[in-house]
Protein backbone atom coordinates (compact mmCIF):
# COMPACT_ATOMS: atom_id res chain seq x y z
CA UNK A 1 0.00 0.00 0.00
CA UNK A 2 1.31 3.65 -1.02
CA UNK A 3 0.43 6.35 1.70
CA UNK A 4 0.10 10.26 1.01
CA UNK A 5 1.59 12.47 3.84
CA UNK A 6 2.73 16.53 4.06
CA UNK A 7 5.22 16.82 6.86
CA UNK A 8 6.77 19.65 8.20
CA UNK A 9 10.19 19.37 10.41
CA UNK A 10 11.10 16.29 11.22
CA UNK A 11 15.04 15.01 11.58
CA UNK A 12 15.64 14.10 8.43
CA UNK A 13 14.02 17.45 6.75
CA UNK A 14 16.07 19.16 9.42
CA UNK A 15 19.21 17.55 8.86
CA UNK A 16 18.67 18.34 4.73
CA UNK A 17 17.70 21.63 5.29
CA UNK A 18 20.75 22.12 7.16
CA UNK A 19 22.68 21.40 4.77
CA UNK A 20 25.39 19.30 6.96
CA UNK A 21 27.74 17.02 4.78
CA UNK A 22 28.40 13.61 5.94
CA UNK A 23 32.34 12.82 5.02
CA UNK A 24 33.44 10.37 2.53
CA UNK A 25 35.59 8.45 4.43
CA UNK A 26 33.40 5.63 5.08
CA UNK A 27 32.77 5.18 1.22
CA UNK A 28 36.73 5.36 0.40
CA UNK A 29 37.60 3.67 2.83
CA UNK A 30 34.70 0.46 2.78
CA UNK A 31 36.86 -2.36 2.61
CA UNK A 32 38.83 -1.68 6.00
CA UNK A 33 36.12 -1.77 7.67
CA UNK A 34 34.53 -4.60 9.40
CA UNK A 35 30.19 -4.49 9.57
CA UNK A 36 29.03 -4.41 12.82
CA UNK A 37 25.30 -6.06 13.76
CA UNK A 38 24.20 -3.06 15.40
CA UNK A 39 25.67 -0.70 12.66
CA UNK A 40 27.97 2.26 13.09
CA UNK A 41 27.46 5.75 13.70
CA UNK A 42 29.21 7.29 10.69
CA UNK A 43 31.01 10.06 11.74
CA UNK A 44 32.57 7.82 14.76
CA UNK A 45 33.54 5.42 11.11
CA UNK A 46 34.54 8.30 9.21
CA UNK A 47 37.04 10.16 12.00
CA UNK A 48 38.01 6.79 12.90
CA UNK A 49 39.40 6.36 8.90
CA UNK A 50 41.08 9.52 8.69
CA UNK A 51 42.80 8.51 11.52
CA UNK A 52 44.94 6.65 9.57
CA UNK A 53 46.59 9.51 7.68
CA UNK A 54 46.03 12.24 10.56
CA UNK A 55 48.24 11.83 13.11
CA UNK A 56 46.62 13.93 15.60
CA UNK A 57 43.17 12.25 15.53
CA UNK A 58 45.19 8.95 15.71
CA UNK A 59 46.77 10.53 19.14
CA UNK A 60 43.75 11.41 20.61
CA UNK A 61 42.39 7.54 19.26
CA UNK A 62 44.85 5.73 21.33
CA UNK A 63 44.10 8.60 24.50
CA UNK A 64 40.58 7.88 24.50
CA UNK A 65 41.32 3.80 24.56
CA UNK A 66 43.67 4.63 27.04
CA UNK A 67 40.83 6.61 29.06
CA UNK A 68 38.38 3.73 28.97
CA UNK A 69 40.84 0.99 29.93
CA UNK A 70 41.63 3.24 32.82
CA UNK A 71 38.01 4.01 33.72
CA UNK A 72 38.04 0.22 34.13
CA UNK A 73 40.26 -0.18 36.88
CA UNK A 74 39.09 3.02 38.63
CA UNK A 75 35.22 1.84 38.27
CA UNK A 76 33.80 2.03 41.80
CA UNK A 77 29.85 1.52 40.61
CA UNK A 78 27.85 -1.68 41.24
CA UNK A 79 28.34 -3.28 38.26
CA UNK A 80 31.99 -3.75 36.86
CA UNK A 81 31.02 -5.16 33.70
CA UNK A 82 29.61 -1.55 32.35
CA UNK A 83 33.19 0.06 31.81
CA UNK A 84 34.47 -3.20 30.24
CA UNK A 85 31.60 -3.35 27.28
CA UNK A 86 31.48 0.78 27.37
CA UNK A 87 35.22 -0.12 26.12
CA UNK A 88 34.72 -3.06 23.59
CA UNK A 89 32.22 -1.09 22.23
CA UNK A 90 34.17 1.81 21.54
CA UNK A 91 37.16 -0.45 19.85
CA UNK A 92 34.46 -1.54 17.71
CA UNK A 93 33.36 1.81 16.39
CA UNK A 94 36.71 3.16 16.72
CA UNK A 95 38.99 0.50 15.00
CA UNK A 96 36.74 0.08 12.18
CA UNK A 97 38.86 -2.87 10.42
CA UNK A 98 38.95 -4.73 13.72
CA UNK A 99 42.80 -6.13 12.88
CA UNK A 100 45.59 -6.98 14.69
CA UNK A 101 46.52 -4.43 16.54
CA UNK A 102 43.17 -2.97 17.63
CA UNK A 103 43.37 -4.55 21.07
CA UNK A 104 39.82 -6.01 20.55
CA UNK A 105 40.70 -9.71 20.75
CA UNK A 106 42.99 -8.80 23.64
CA UNK A 107 39.87 -6.86 25.54
CA UNK A 108 37.67 -9.63 25.19
CA UNK A 109 40.22 -11.93 26.31
CA UNK A 110 41.07 -10.23 29.72
CA UNK A 111 37.03 -9.50 29.91
CA UNK A 112 36.12 -13.05 29.54
CA UNK A 113 39.04 -13.98 31.96
CA UNK A 114 38.07 -11.49 35.08
CA UNK A 115 34.58 -12.66 34.90
CA UNK A 116 34.29 -16.31 34.62
CA UNK A 117 34.48 -17.31 37.96
CA UNK A 118 31.85 -14.88 38.87
CA UNK A 119 27.99 -16.31 39.62
CA UNK A 120 26.87 -12.49 39.11
CA UNK A 121 27.36 -12.54 35.39
CA UNK A 122 27.02 -15.70 34.56
CA UNK A 123 23.47 -14.88 33.18
CA UNK A 124 24.13 -11.51 32.28
CA UNK A 125 23.80 -11.13 28.13
CA UNK A 126 26.00 -8.53 28.02
CA UNK A 127 29.04 -11.02 29.26
CA UNK A 128 27.61 -13.43 27.28
CA UNK A 129 28.12 -11.62 24.30
CA UNK A 130 31.80 -10.71 25.03
CA UNK A 131 32.03 -14.35 24.96
CA UNK A 132 30.94 -14.90 21.85
CA UNK A 133 32.51 -12.13 19.81
CA UNK A 134 35.40 -13.31 21.28
CA UNK A 135 34.49 -17.30 19.56
CA UNK A 136 33.91 -15.52 16.26
CA UNK A 137 37.55 -14.03 16.37
CA UNK A 138 39.20 -17.52 17.16
CA UNK A 139 40.23 -20.15 14.65
CA UNK A 140 38.35 -22.80 16.43
CA UNK A 141 35.69 -21.38 19.11
CA UNK A 142 34.87 -25.21 19.99
CA UNK A 143 36.69 -24.98 23.43
CA UNK A 144 35.13 -22.00 24.20
CA UNK A 145 31.70 -23.58 23.93
CA UNK A 146 32.77 -26.61 25.56
CA UNK A 147 33.94 -23.92 28.58
CA UNK A 148 30.67 -22.18 28.14
CA UNK A 149 28.62 -25.28 28.93
CA UNK A 150 30.99 -26.67 31.40
CA UNK A 151 30.62 -23.08 33.58
CA UNK A 152 26.86 -22.68 33.01
CA UNK A 153 27.33 -19.47 30.99
CA UNK A 154 24.79 -17.82 29.15
CA UNK A 155 23.13 -21.07 29.29
CA UNK A 156 19.18 -18.94 29.75
CA UNK A 157 19.96 -17.19 26.47
CA UNK A 158 19.44 -18.31 22.71
CA UNK A 159 22.20 -16.52 21.38
CA UNK A 160 24.60 -18.98 22.93
CA UNK A 161 22.37 -22.43 21.33
CA UNK A 162 22.00 -20.26 18.08
CA UNK A 163 25.89 -19.36 17.96
CA UNK A 164 27.03 -22.76 19.42
CA UNK A 165 24.98 -24.83 16.70
CA UNK A 166 26.00 -22.66 13.67
CA UNK A 167 29.57 -23.55 15.24
CA UNK A 168 28.83 -27.22 14.53
CA UNK A 169 27.07 -26.05 11.51
CA UNK A 170 30.13 -24.79 10.12
CA UNK A 171 32.19 -28.22 10.89
CA UNK A 172 29.18 -30.03 9.22
CA UNK A 173 28.56 -31.87 12.39
CA UNK A 174 24.54 -31.40 12.07
CA UNK A 175 23.78 -34.02 14.76
CA UNK A 176 25.01 -32.34 17.25
CA UNK A 177 23.71 -28.67 16.01
CA UNK A 178 20.38 -30.69 15.88
CA UNK A 179 20.69 -31.49 19.52
CA UNK A 180 21.97 -28.18 20.49
CA UNK A 181 19.33 -26.12 19.60
CA UNK A 182 16.79 -28.70 20.97
CA UNK A 183 18.69 -28.27 24.07
CA UNK A 184 17.99 -24.53 24.07
CA UNK A 185 14.56 -24.84 23.24
CA UNK A 186 14.07 -27.85 26.04
CA UNK A 187 15.83 -25.38 28.55
CA UNK A 188 13.16 -22.45 27.43
CA UNK A 189 16.36 -19.93 26.28
CA UNK A 190 14.99 -16.29 25.59
CA UNK A 191 14.47 -14.97 23.36
CA UNK A 192 12.35 -18.67 22.87
CA UNK A 193 10.40 -16.92 19.45
CA UNK A 194 14.31 -16.40 18.16
CA UNK A 195 15.50 -19.48 19.05
CA UNK A 196 12.78 -21.70 17.46
CA UNK A 197 13.28 -19.46 14.18
CA UNK A 198 16.89 -20.20 14.20
CA UNK A 199 16.12 -23.96 14.64
CA UNK A 200 13.56 -23.64 11.18
CA UNK A 201 15.88 -22.52 9.33
CA UNK A 202 18.69 -24.87 10.83
CA UNK A 203 16.39 -27.45 9.56
CA UNK A 204 15.75 -26.09 5.98
CA UNK A 205 19.37 -25.58 5.36
CA UNK A 206 20.27 -29.44 6.11
CA UNK A 207 17.25 -30.34 4.16
CA UNK A 208 18.87 -28.94 1.54
CA UNK A 209 21.67 -30.53 2.32
CA UNK A 210 20.96 -33.85 2.18
CA UNK A 211 18.86 -33.69 -0.38
CA UNK A 212 21.80 -32.21 -2.71
CA UNK A 213 23.90 -35.27 -1.77
CA UNK A 214 21.62 -37.76 -2.34
CA UNK A 215 21.69 -36.93 -5.69
CA UNK A 216 24.26 -38.85 -8.29
CA UNK A 217 24.74 -35.57 -10.14
CA UNK A 218 28.38 -34.26 -10.69
CA UNK A 219 30.15 -31.78 -8.38
CA UNK A 220 28.58 -29.23 -9.94
CA UNK A 221 25.26 -30.00 -8.17
CA UNK A 222 26.61 -29.97 -4.98
CA UNK A 223 28.49 -27.09 -5.40
CA UNK A 224 25.17 -25.27 -6.11
CA UNK A 225 24.11 -26.37 -2.78
CA UNK A 226 27.42 -25.41 -1.28
CA UNK A 227 27.37 -22.18 -2.49
CA UNK A 228 23.45 -21.59 -1.34
CA UNK A 229 24.45 -22.76 1.85
CA UNK A 230 26.92 -20.45 2.63
CA UNK A 231 24.51 -17.65 1.07
CA UNK A 232 22.00 -18.61 3.48
CA UNK A 233 24.04 -19.16 6.31
CA UNK A 234 25.64 -15.78 5.84
CA UNK A 235 22.03 -14.12 5.65
CA UNK A 236 21.55 -15.85 8.98
CA UNK A 237 24.25 -14.80 10.72
CA UNK A 238 25.76 -12.07 9.18
CA UNK A 239 25.66 -11.44 5.59
CA UNK A 240 28.52 -9.25 5.37
CA UNK A 241 30.71 -11.18 7.46
CA UNK A 242 32.63 -12.57 4.15
CA UNK A 243 35.39 -13.95 6.09
CA UNK A 244 33.85 -16.50 8.30
CA UNK A 245 31.78 -17.04 4.31
CA UNK A 246 34.38 -18.17 2.83
CA UNK A 247 35.38 -19.98 5.62
CA UNK A 248 31.98 -21.57 5.07
CA UNK A 249 32.54 -22.55 1.99
CA UNK A 250 35.85 -23.61 2.09
CA UNK A 251 35.08 -26.16 4.95
CA UNK A 252 32.05 -27.54 3.32
CA UNK A 253 33.11 -28.13 -0.29
CA UNK A 254 36.01 -30.81 0.82
CA UNK A 255 33.28 -33.02 2.17
CA UNK A 256 31.78 -32.41 -1.07
CA UNK A 257 35.11 -34.29 -2.85
CA UNK A 258 35.06 -37.10 -0.14
CA UNK A 259 31.46 -38.22 -1.13
CA UNK A 260 32.70 -39.13 -4.66
CA UNK A 261 33.98 -41.75 -2.21
CA UNK A 262 30.95 -43.93 -1.30
CA UNK A 263 30.08 -42.42 1.57
CA UNK A 264 27.46 -39.96 1.67
CA UNK A 265 28.06 -36.99 4.29
CA UNK A 266 25.71 -38.16 6.45
CA UNK A 267 27.39 -41.07 7.56
CA UNK A 268 28.46 -39.22 10.40
CA UNK A 269 32.21 -39.78 10.55
CA UNK A 270 32.81 -37.77 13.32
CA UNK A 271 31.73 -38.41 16.37
CA UNK A 272 28.86 -36.43 17.04
CA UNK A 273 29.44 -36.03 21.15
CA UNK A 274 29.73 -32.15 22.01
CA UNK A 275 33.32 -31.45 22.79
CA UNK A 276 35.55 -34.14 21.16
CA UNK A 277 37.92 -32.14 20.04
CA UNK A 278 40.57 -34.54 19.24
CA UNK A 279 37.94 -35.82 16.73
CA UNK A 280 38.91 -33.39 14.46
CA UNK A 281 42.30 -35.03 13.26
CA UNK A 282 40.59 -38.52 12.62
CA UNK A 283 37.91 -36.92 10.29
CA UNK A 284 37.81 -35.87 6.82
CA UNK A 285 37.85 -32.06 7.55
CA UNK A 286 40.10 -30.59 5.26
CA UNK A 287 42.11 -28.39 7.54
CA UNK A 288 44.66 -31.04 9.05
CA UNK A 289 46.18 -28.33 10.50
CA UNK A 290 43.14 -27.88 12.77
CA UNK A 291 43.39 -31.07 14.18
CA UNK A 292 46.94 -30.54 15.15
CA UNK A 293 46.58 -27.07 16.60
CA UNK A 294 43.57 -28.50 18.33
CA UNK A 295 45.92 -30.70 19.82
CA UNK A 296 49.23 -28.73 20.76
CA UNK A 297 45.93 -26.55 22.11
CA UNK A 298 45.51 -28.89 24.79
CA UNK A 299 48.72 -29.47 25.44
CA UNK A 300 49.14 -25.96 26.12
CA UNK A 301 45.89 -26.04 28.27
CA UNK A 302 47.62 -27.72 31.10
CA UNK A 303 50.04 -25.67 31.32
CA UNK A 304 49.18 -21.93 31.25
CA UNK A 305 51.71 -19.50 30.69
CA UNK A 306 50.49 -16.38 33.44
CA UNK A 307 50.35 -12.87 31.72
CA UNK A 308 52.57 -11.68 34.36
CA UNK A 309 55.66 -14.53 33.11
CA UNK A 310 55.15 -13.01 29.15
CA UNK A 311 58.35 -10.38 29.45
CA UNK A 312 57.15 -7.26 27.13
CA UNK A 313 60.59 -5.55 25.67
CA UNK A 314 60.30 -2.00 26.35
CA UNK A 315 61.10 0.19 23.53
CA UNK A 316 62.59 3.23 25.30
CA UNK A 317 61.17 6.40 24.48
CA UNK A 318 58.21 7.88 22.37
CA UNK A 319 58.63 7.06 18.68
CA UNK A 320 58.53 9.77 16.28
CA UNK A 321 54.92 10.60 15.76
CA UNK A 322 55.10 10.81 12.15
CA UNK A 323 56.37 7.08 11.48
CA UNK A 324 53.53 4.85 10.59
CA UNK A 325 54.27 1.14 9.29
CA UNK A 326 57.69 0.51 10.49
CA UNK A 327 56.99 -3.21 12.32
CA UNK A 328 57.41 -6.05 10.07
CA UNK A 329 53.69 -7.05 9.99
CA UNK A 330 51.91 -4.74 7.75
CA UNK A 331 48.98 -3.51 9.37
CA UNK A 332 46.55 -1.11 6.77
CA UNK A 333 44.73 0.99 9.15
CA UNK A 334 45.52 1.08 12.35
CA UNK A 335 49.14 1.14 13.61
CA UNK A 336 49.51 2.43 17.18
CA UNK A 337 52.83 3.73 17.89
CA UNK A 338 52.77 5.29 20.60
CA UNK A 339 54.64 3.63 23.72
CA UNK A 340 52.85 3.56 26.83
CA UNK A 341 55.47 4.06 29.80
CA UNK A 342 55.56 0.65 32.08
CA UNK A 343 53.39 1.31 35.26
CA UNK A 344 56.07 -0.22 37.47
CA UNK A 345 53.74 -3.12 39.38
CA UNK A 346 54.39 -6.61 38.80
CA UNK A 347 50.69 -8.06 38.35
CA UNK A 348 48.67 -10.78 38.84
CA UNK A 349 45.75 -11.63 36.52
CA UNK A 350 42.65 -10.80 37.35
CA UNK A 351 41.97 -6.78 37.76
CA UNK A 352 45.26 -5.55 37.08
CA UNK A 353 45.09 -6.74 33.21
CA UNK A 354 43.95 -4.22 32.16
CA UNK A 355 47.29 -2.24 33.00
CA UNK A 356 49.21 -5.10 30.73
CA UNK A 357 46.80 -3.88 28.22
CA UNK A 358 47.95 -0.28 28.14
CA UNK A 359 52.06 -1.27 28.33
CA UNK A 360 51.50 -3.04 25.24
CA UNK A 361 52.84 -1.76 21.78
CA UNK A 362 51.50 -2.34 19.07
CA UNK A 363 53.60 -5.24 17.47
CA UNK A 364 53.27 -7.49 21.15
CA UNK A 365 49.19 -6.64 20.76
CA UNK A 366 49.16 -8.32 17.21
CA UNK A 367 51.42 -10.92 19.03
CA UNK A 368 48.99 -11.81 21.59
CA UNK A 369 46.29 -11.59 19.66
CA UNK A 370 47.39 -14.15 17.16
CA UNK A 371 48.34 -16.37 20.07
CA UNK A 372 44.81 -16.12 21.70
CA UNK A 373 43.25 -16.66 18.33
CA UNK A 374 44.88 -20.08 17.90
CA UNK A 375 44.44 -20.85 21.81
CA UNK A 376 41.66 -18.67 23.14
CA UNK A 377 41.84 -19.98 27.04
CA UNK A 378 46.02 -20.10 26.98
CA UNK A 379 45.55 -17.47 30.11
CA UNK A 380 42.91 -19.62 32.17
CA UNK A 381 44.16 -21.85 35.18
CA UNK A 382 44.22 -25.28 34.43
CA UNK A 383 42.10 -25.86 36.87
CA UNK A 384 39.23 -23.95 35.33
CA UNK A 385 39.42 -25.66 31.93
CA UNK A 386 37.17 -28.20 30.42
CA UNK A 387 37.99 -31.48 30.62
CA UNK B 1 38.55 13.66 -20.13
CA UNK B 2 38.73 17.23 -20.55
CA UNK B 3 36.57 19.10 -23.06
CA UNK B 4 35.90 22.55 -24.36
CA UNK B 5 32.64 22.56 -25.63
CA UNK B 6 30.32 20.30 -22.65
CA UNK B 7 27.86 18.89 -24.84
CA UNK B 8 24.51 19.40 -23.58
CA UNK B 9 21.61 17.76 -23.81
CA UNK B 10 18.17 19.42 -23.46
CA UNK B 11 16.03 18.23 -21.01
CA UNK B 12 12.18 18.73 -20.56
CA UNK B 13 9.76 18.08 -17.94
CA UNK B 14 8.76 15.18 -18.75
CA UNK B 15 12.28 13.72 -19.70
CA UNK B 16 13.42 15.08 -16.54
CA UNK B 17 10.38 13.36 -14.46
CA UNK B 18 11.35 9.80 -16.62
CA UNK B 19 14.71 10.49 -15.39
CA UNK B 20 13.95 10.94 -11.97
CA UNK B 21 11.19 8.10 -11.54
CA UNK B 22 13.18 5.46 -13.44
CA UNK B 23 15.75 6.05 -10.95
CA UNK B 24 13.64 5.40 -8.49
CA UNK B 25 12.83 2.27 -9.16
CA UNK B 26 16.22 1.18 -9.55
CA UNK B 27 17.00 2.78 -6.17
CA UNK B 28 14.03 0.95 -4.93
CA UNK B 29 15.69 -2.43 -6.48
CA UNK B 30 18.72 -2.09 -5.37
CA UNK B 31 17.76 -1.16 -1.51
CA UNK B 32 15.67 -3.98 -1.41
CA UNK B 33 18.67 -6.38 -2.70
CA UNK B 34 21.14 -5.28 -0.25
CA UNK B 35 19.35 -5.20 2.75
CA UNK B 36 17.86 -8.49 2.29
CA UNK B 37 14.38 -7.46 1.81
CA UNK B 38 13.83 -10.19 -0.56
CA UNK B 39 16.01 -12.96 -1.24
CA UNK B 40 18.86 -12.32 -3.49
CA UNK B 41 18.09 -15.28 -5.80
CA UNK B 42 14.72 -13.50 -6.62
CA UNK B 43 17.19 -10.47 -8.34
CA UNK B 44 18.28 -10.46 -11.88
CA UNK B 45 21.31 -8.32 -13.12
CA UNK B 46 20.39 -5.86 -15.98
CA UNK B 47 23.21 -3.36 -17.17
CA UNK B 48 22.28 0.32 -16.10
CA UNK B 49 23.58 3.74 -15.73
CA UNK B 50 27.23 2.07 -16.36
CA UNK B 51 26.65 -0.47 -13.61
CA UNK B 52 24.87 -3.81 -12.94
CA UNK B 53 21.87 -3.04 -11.36
CA UNK B 54 20.00 -5.82 -9.70
CA UNK B 55 15.92 -6.05 -10.78
CA UNK B 56 13.55 -8.31 -8.43
CA UNK B 57 11.14 -10.57 -10.46
CA UNK B 58 8.60 -11.36 -7.91
CA UNK B 59 5.48 -10.41 -10.05
CA UNK B 60 4.07 -8.46 -6.73
CA UNK B 61 7.21 -6.49 -6.32
CA UNK B 62 7.27 -5.72 -10.05
CA UNK B 63 4.25 -4.34 -10.34
CA UNK B 64 4.02 -2.10 -7.28
CA UNK B 65 7.15 -0.54 -8.66
CA UNK B 66 6.01 0.20 -12.02
CA UNK B 67 2.32 1.56 -10.90
CA UNK B 68 4.72 3.72 -7.94
CA UNK B 69 6.75 4.95 -11.01
CA UNK B 70 3.63 6.01 -12.77
CA UNK B 71 2.40 7.60 -10.27
CA UNK B 72 5.52 9.62 -9.47
CA UNK B 73 6.55 10.50 -13.07
CA UNK B 74 2.44 12.25 -13.35
CA UNK B 75 3.28 14.33 -9.42
CA UNK B 76 6.75 15.11 -10.77
CA UNK B 77 5.36 16.61 -14.33
CA UNK B 78 3.06 18.40 -12.20
CA UNK B 79 6.13 19.61 -9.60
CA UNK B 80 4.06 18.29 -6.43
CA UNK B 81 6.66 15.90 -5.65
CA UNK B 82 8.35 16.66 -2.39
CA UNK B 83 9.58 13.96 -1.71
CA UNK B 84 9.55 9.68 -1.74
CA UNK B 85 10.59 7.64 0.72
CA UNK B 86 11.36 3.87 0.90
CA UNK B 87 10.57 2.78 4.39
CA UNK B 88 11.90 -0.63 5.62
CA UNK B 89 9.77 -2.52 8.51
CA UNK B 90 10.31 -5.32 10.92
CA UNK B 91 7.59 -8.17 9.61
CA UNK B 92 6.90 -9.06 13.10
CA UNK B 93 6.70 -6.09 14.64
CA UNK B 94 6.13 -3.33 12.59
CA UNK B 95 8.67 -1.18 13.70
CA UNK B 96 10.35 1.02 11.54
CA UNK B 97 14.15 0.26 10.81
CA UNK B 98 15.29 2.03 7.81
CA UNK B 99 13.98 4.81 5.55
CA UNK B 100 15.61 6.18 2.68
CA UNK B 101 14.81 9.56 2.25
CA UNK B 102 15.00 10.79 -1.06
CA UNK B 103 14.07 14.65 -1.37
CA UNK B 104 13.15 16.69 -4.37
CA UNK B 105 13.25 20.41 -5.37
CA UNK B 106 11.52 21.16 -8.34
CA UNK B 107 12.30 24.52 -11.02
CA UNK B 108 9.00 25.96 -10.60
CA UNK B 109 9.96 28.02 -13.35
CA UNK B 110 9.47 25.00 -15.88
CA UNK B 111 6.34 23.50 -14.42
CA UNK B 112 4.59 26.89 -14.91
CA UNK B 113 6.25 27.75 -18.14
CA UNK B 114 7.20 24.67 -20.13
CA UNK B 115 10.62 25.75 -20.68
CA UNK B 116 13.61 23.12 -20.83
CA UNK B 117 16.73 23.05 -19.76
CA UNK B 118 19.98 22.03 -20.63
CA UNK B 119 22.50 19.21 -19.25
CA UNK B 120 24.66 16.82 -20.49
CA UNK B 121 22.92 13.28 -19.93
CA UNK B 122 25.72 11.29 -19.27
CA UNK B 123 26.60 14.20 -16.56
CA UNK B 124 23.21 13.08 -15.26
CA UNK B 125 24.06 9.25 -15.46
CA UNK B 126 27.62 9.77 -13.34
CA UNK B 127 25.67 11.50 -10.62
CA UNK B 128 23.18 9.13 -9.97
CA UNK B 129 25.72 6.49 -10.70
CA UNK B 130 27.82 8.00 -7.60
CA UNK B 131 24.59 7.55 -5.93
CA UNK B 132 23.92 3.67 -6.72
CA UNK B 133 27.17 2.91 -5.37
CA UNK B 134 26.89 4.55 -2.09
CA UNK B 135 23.58 2.61 -1.94
CA UNK B 136 25.44 -0.84 -2.36
CA UNK B 137 28.40 0.32 -0.28
CA UNK B 138 26.45 1.59 3.02
CA UNK B 139 26.28 -2.18 4.45
CA UNK B 140 29.69 -1.07 5.94
CA UNK B 141 27.66 1.29 8.67
CA UNK B 142 23.94 0.09 8.50
CA UNK B 143 23.18 -2.60 11.24
CA UNK B 144 22.49 -5.77 10.50
CA UNK B 145 18.50 -6.61 9.63
CA UNK B 146 18.42 -10.40 10.38
CA UNK B 147 15.02 -10.63 10.86
CA UNK B 148 12.07 -10.50 7.81
CA UNK B 149 11.31 -7.48 7.29
CA UNK B 150 8.82 -5.19 4.91
CA UNK B 151 9.09 -2.43 2.72
CA UNK B 152 6.82 0.46 1.89
CA UNK B 153 6.70 3.41 0.14
CA UNK B 154 5.80 7.17 1.27
CA UNK B 155 5.25 10.06 -1.22
CA UNK B 156 4.98 13.75 0.28
CA UNK B 157 3.05 15.96 -2.47
CA UNK B 158 1.63 19.15 -2.16
CA UNK B 159 -1.13 19.82 0.10
CA UNK B 160 -3.48 20.09 -3.28
CA UNK B 161 -2.98 17.02 -4.61
CA UNK B 162 -5.75 14.35 -4.35
CA UNK B 163 -5.15 11.55 -2.61
CA UNK B 164 -4.92 8.41 -5.75
CA UNK B 165 -7.39 5.60 -5.12
CA UNK B 166 -4.40 2.94 -4.62
CA UNK B 167 -2.86 5.57 -1.55
CA UNK B 168 -3.81 6.08 1.41
CA UNK B 169 -3.00 8.91 4.26
CA UNK B 170 -0.40 7.80 7.03
CA UNK B 171 1.48 9.23 9.22
CA UNK B 172 5.03 9.91 8.57
CA UNK B 173 6.71 6.45 10.06
CA UNK B 174 9.22 8.28 11.65
CA UNK B 175 12.16 6.65 13.63
CA UNK B 176 12.97 8.36 16.97
CA UNK B 177 16.82 9.21 17.54
CA UNK B 178 17.82 8.34 14.29
CA UNK B 179 20.95 7.76 12.95
CA UNK B 180 21.42 10.05 9.57
CA UNK B 181 23.72 9.39 6.87
CA UNK B 182 23.63 12.20 3.39
CA UNK B 183 24.34 10.35 0.34
CA UNK B 184 25.26 12.22 -2.79
CA UNK B 185 22.51 14.17 -4.81
CA UNK B 186 21.71 14.54 -8.51
CA UNK B 187 20.32 17.12 -10.80
CA UNK B 188 18.45 17.05 -13.60
CA UNK B 189 18.28 21.10 -13.52
CA UNK B 190 14.64 20.65 -13.36
CA UNK B 191 14.36 18.26 -10.45
CA UNK B 192 17.48 18.15 -8.34
CA UNK B 193 17.08 14.92 -5.99
CA UNK B 194 18.63 14.55 -2.31
CA UNK B 195 19.46 11.40 -0.65
CA UNK B 196 19.80 10.31 3.18
CA UNK B 197 19.34 7.09 5.06
CA UNK B 198 18.70 7.03 8.49
CA UNK B 199 18.24 3.93 10.40
CA UNK B 200 17.95 2.95 14.10
CA UNK B 201 20.34 3.24 16.85
CA UNK B 202 20.09 -0.44 17.56
CA UNK B 203 22.17 -1.48 20.61
CA UNK B 204 22.62 -5.06 20.71
CA UNK B 205 23.91 -5.35 23.76
CA UNK B 206 20.85 -5.43 25.68
CA UNK B 207 18.69 -8.28 25.73
CA UNK B 208 16.22 -7.98 22.78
Amino acid sequence: MEDVEVQVLDPETEFLASKRETGNEWELFKENVRPLKRGRNVSVLNDALKAHTQNQLKKSLLEERRRLIEAIDEYQGDDPLHPWIQCVKWIQEAFPSAGDSSGLVLIYEQCVRTFWHSDRYKDDFRYLKVWLEYADNCIDAQIIYTFLDANDIGKTHAAYYIAYALHLESKSKMKAANEILNLGISRSAQPIEKLRDAYKKFLLRSMKMQNANNNEDSMENNNASVRSFGTVLAGEENRRQTTENSNLAKKLLKPEQVQRAPLSVYNDRNVDTIGQNSKLKTNFNPWQTLGTRAERNKENNSIPAKWTSYKVPQRPGPRAGGSTTQGACIQVFVDEECSESKTGTETESGRTSSLQLREMDGKNIKKETELLRENPLRNFPSKSLPR
Amino acid sequence: MVSRTVAKDIITLRGSAAIVSEFFGYAANSILYNRGVYPEESFVKVKKYGLPMLLTQDDGVKSFISNLNAQLSEWLEAGKLQRVVLVIMSKATGEVLERWNFSIETDNEVVEKGVSREKSDKEIMREIQAIMRQIASSITYLPCLDEPCVFDVLAYTDKDVAVPFTWIESDAKLIANPQMVKLHSFDTKIHKVDTLVSYKNDDEWEEQ
